[in-house]
């Protein structure tokens, strides 16, 4: 399951409209090739705080 | 008289040559303050995609550092082309950075490329909203300035997609390149 499936699955209201992949965006994602994966680079939703690693690592 | 010989004040020395070529030449010091560049202190590279020869898989909507992993040339051993895949000369000055990425994916709705400077997007490239059902190019330019010791700069994107998503390998498709245009 990607990540973006992961924050949709925590948080339901968010679409795929919120990951328009910009460095303005309210949500911006990257991977670094450092061997973590997909990581949460900025979390600027107005009204839903950003995911903890615990609550991305529970969605199976 | 064919070479000149300028000692320094403690140690080294600087020698001024002149080919053995008949004709007479002229070499014309500006009357200005700067450092004289030659071959050897101008950094410059190009690299592209090789990745075993497969295509670098990414997840969609996820911007990820392209794995630019094969050398056409690196004049001053500045690129990491095995492990960070990235660019950081040791001397300060002006740079025109040139990159490109050739999206893979099936029904792309979205692809961009940046070039990040020290980990975050410095510059984005010529891609915006738009759907194309097969594959893209993406390319980026900028003159951009690097201080010549710890500022890096690497070649990142984005493609949404369907399935199939990620990066095509091959020279002529995804590369990155950089060269030094004029010291600080």
């Amino acid at each position: 399951m990607s990540i973006i499936e992961k924050i949709k699955t925590i948080y339901p209201s968010i679409t795929d409209a919120d990951f328009i992949p910009s460095p303005t965006a309210t949500i911006y994602l990257e991977n670094a090739l450092d061997g973590k994966g997909d990581y949460i680079a900025k979390w600027e939703h107005p009204t839903l705080p950003k995911p903890t690693q615990e609550q991305l690592d529970g969605v199976k | 008289m064919s070479s000149i010989v300028i000692s320094g004040d403690t140690s080294g020395a600087v020698t001024l040559t002149v080919p053995a070529t008949a004709g007479t030449n002229t070499v014309t010091i500006p009357a200005s303050t700067g450092t004289v560049m030659v071959s050897s202190n101008m950094p410059a590279f190009s690299a592209y995609m090789t990745n075993g020869s497969l295509n670098q898989g990414i997840t969609s909507g996820v911007a990820t550092k392209i794995k630019i992993d094969t050398k056409e040339f690196d004049t001053s051993t500045a690129y990491d082309a095995t492990t960070n895949y990235r660019f950081t000369p040791q001397v300060a000055g002006y740079y025109q950075v040139n990159g490109q990425f050739k999206a893979a994916g099936i029904s792309i709705t979205f692809a961009n490329i940046y070039i990040y400077r020290n980990g975050s997007v410095f510059k984005e490239g010529t891609a915006s909203g738009y759907t194309e059902t097969a594959q893209s190019n993406m390319s980026v330019n900028c003159l951009m300035y690097l201080n010549g010791s710890t500022d890096y700069i690497e070649l990142w994107g984005v493609v949404n997609a369907g399935s199939g998503v990620g990066f095509n390998y091959g020279q002529s498709c995804t590369y990155f390149g950089a060269s030094l245009v004029r010291t600080s």
